[in-house]
């Protein structure tokens, strides 16, 4: 069996996870109007991270990150040969080294954690962070390493802001996740973390069941998504025959819901074809923005929290269904105590990816 | 590809490298021409290798060959020339933005080929054989039965592009293992 547990979360909502959640079951929103924040020094709004000001801000969230993993298990663990750490990130400190974005982080990492094998980056956009827990799981499957540490980090720079902005793709109001007001995304920064493991004892707080998860191509468009939610269809379909599954075992949802018009339609075409039409399904952004390749990261640690304390929180932004397929979307908080939840990304390049999560 | 050349730069012709193979090779893709440097390193050594191995499109389904890719540079050759656009070309080019990861060249090539398997793209200081077996074996453990690995460096006129085959069942080729790889990877280097 794998194990998942340690989660952290860092973002506008709080710098530890216990702030995040409070926030989240108070259904607060990370999102704040920024000014002259876009190309055309329009106010924009944004779930950023105002209180961070350090020089190295990827860094500095990696290594809080990792900090906080260090207090929730077995301390022995962070410098193990056995250990490996993967941070997913479409950016990095792009802003510091265009040229390497990544390096100097991961120096700072393997020197001031005492890491003893070299951290995986991996930089899939936006399914990035549920492809590396899903790595992880599979390392630990396989038997390669024993425990993996899973990094998700990405920042809000003047360079992804435009470049949405150029697309067309972002909001003019906090972003409404499957919402038929829906008309793009928030970006969003933050940091999330989980710990996977072969041993369930090197959690303080408890761990929950990582089964193991797929990733499926579009094969359809670099920047949009496919109509007939084919890869994302896929990925869950594989994902729940691999662990012997069906739609009618999985509680809840935590979709990647973006809140563009053709993400969200997607999504729900995938779901229904999958049978999910009916299961309770949130989607996170409304609090956290989109963290690109950190959101797998903190919105799967989010829904742990969701699993940890029997309450699913309401899908933020939504109102009234936007989508051609029915979907369950949860529009008030409620008391649940979900056995097996499935968390599901979608980004470009056509990429999906699905994990599941059972509680123990 | 499989250790013969099969094209030659010409420095002093006005396309690049990349274009220069494309026409060589008689390609047919006008995708092609859309691509930033890196998904055309993708798409091309991709092509070749499909050329050697005539079988590879009709003897798979269409999820069973996975993509694993990585580099040391992620997409910054692009990011560089999307930031140029917004900095000092008046305004920020979508056209640009959407080759600003590294992982679109994996789009491309499932595009292409309508290949809907599993893809992965790291970033890793240096090309390292070990990430490869290890997680190709995981792959090919996992549902895949035919593996695109690939190092795709392309930073300016710094270019690195090794990509190679792996498959769960074959006639030829060598084992895929650390050292196997290592030695392929060091032919480009002698």
């Amino acid at each position: 069996m794998t194990y998942i547990g340690a989660e952290v979360i860092i973002s506008p909502l709080g710098r530890t996870t216990a702030e995040n959640w409070a926030a989240i079951r108070a259904n607060q929103s990370g999102i704040s109007l920024v000014k002259r924040a876009g190309f055309d020094k329009s106010d924009l709004y944004l779930s950023k991270m105002l209180d961070l000001v350090d020089d190295y801000k990827f860094e500095k969230l990696l290594i809080d990150a990792l900090s906080t993993v260090a207090q929730e298990i077995d301390p022995a663990i962070l410098t193990s040969d056995r250990t490996i750490v993967i941070i997913s990130s479409t950016k990095g400190e792009l802003d510091k080294n265009i040229h390497d974005q990544f390096g100097k982080s991961i120096s700072a990492l393997i020197s001031r954690f005492l890491l003893a094998n070299q951290p995986v980056v991996l930089s899939n956009a936006c399914i990035s962070g549920v492809l590396a827990i899903n790595a992880a799981g599979n390392f630990i499957d396989a038997q390669i390493y024993d425990h993996a540490v899973v990094i998700g980090c990405d920042l809000i720079s003047d360079f992804v802001i435009y470049g949405f902005q150029s697309l067309f793709a972002v909001s003019d109001q906090p972003c409404a996740p499957f919402d038929t007001l829906r008309n793009g995304i928030t970006m969003g920064e933050g940091c999330g973390a989980v710990v996977v493991s072969q041993t369930k004892n090197i959690f303080r707080n408890g761990a929950l069941q990582l089964l193991s998860g797929t990733s499926a191509n579009d094969a359809n468009h670099i920047s949009g998504p496919s109509r007939t939610g084919e890869g994302l269809f896929r990925s869950v379909k594989k994902t729940l025959e691999n662990n012997q599954l069906t739609a009618e075992d999985i509680d809840f949802v935590c979709a990647h819901g973006t809140a563009t018009v053709f993400n969200d339609e997607m999504e729900s075409i995938a779901f229904d074809r999958l049978g999910l039409s009916d299961v309770h399904l949130s989607s996170l952004k409304g609090y956290f923005g989109h963290t690109l390749g950190a959101a797998g990261v903190i919105e799967t640690a989010a829904s742990m929290q969701m699993m940890r304390h029997g309450l699913l929180v309401k899908s933020l932004g939504y109102r009234e269904s936007g989508t051609s397929r029915k979907l369950n979307v949860i529009a008030e908080n409620a008391a649940s105590q979900p056995e097996t939840i499935l968390k599901t990304a979608s980004g470009f390049g056509g990429g999906n990816a699905s994990l599941i999560i059972r509680s123990l | 590809m499989n250790g013969e050349i099969v094209s030659t730069r010409h420095m002093s012709s006005a396309d690049s490298w990349f274009k220069q193979i494309y026409k060589e090779q008689e390609f047919v893709y006008p995708k092609f021409y859309k691509m930033d440097a890196l998904s055309q390193a993708g798409f091309l050594a991709s092509e070749l290798i499909k050329r050697s191995n005539q079988g590879l499109t009709s003897e798979y389904k269409d999820d069973e060959i996975a993509m694993l890719f990585a580099n040391q540079s992620s997409s910054a050759d692009t990011d560089m020339r999307f930031m140029h656009s917004y900095e000092h070309n008046g305004a920020p080019s979508p056209s640009l933005f959407v080759y600003t990861l590294p992982n679109i060249v994996l789009g491309e090539i499932a595009i292409r080929n309508k290949w809907y398997g599993e893809n992965m793209f790291a970033v890793l200081p240096k090309f390292a054989p070990g990430f490869f077996v290890d997680y190709g074996k995981i792959l090919l453990s996992t549902g895949a039965k035919a593996l695109l690995c690939g190092w795709l460096g392309v930073l300016g006129d710094d270019i690195e592009v090794f990509v190679f085959l792996v498959e769960s069942e074959s006639d030829n080729g060598s084992d895929f293992n650390v050292e196997n790889l290592t030695d392929l990877a060091q032919l480009g280097h002698p």
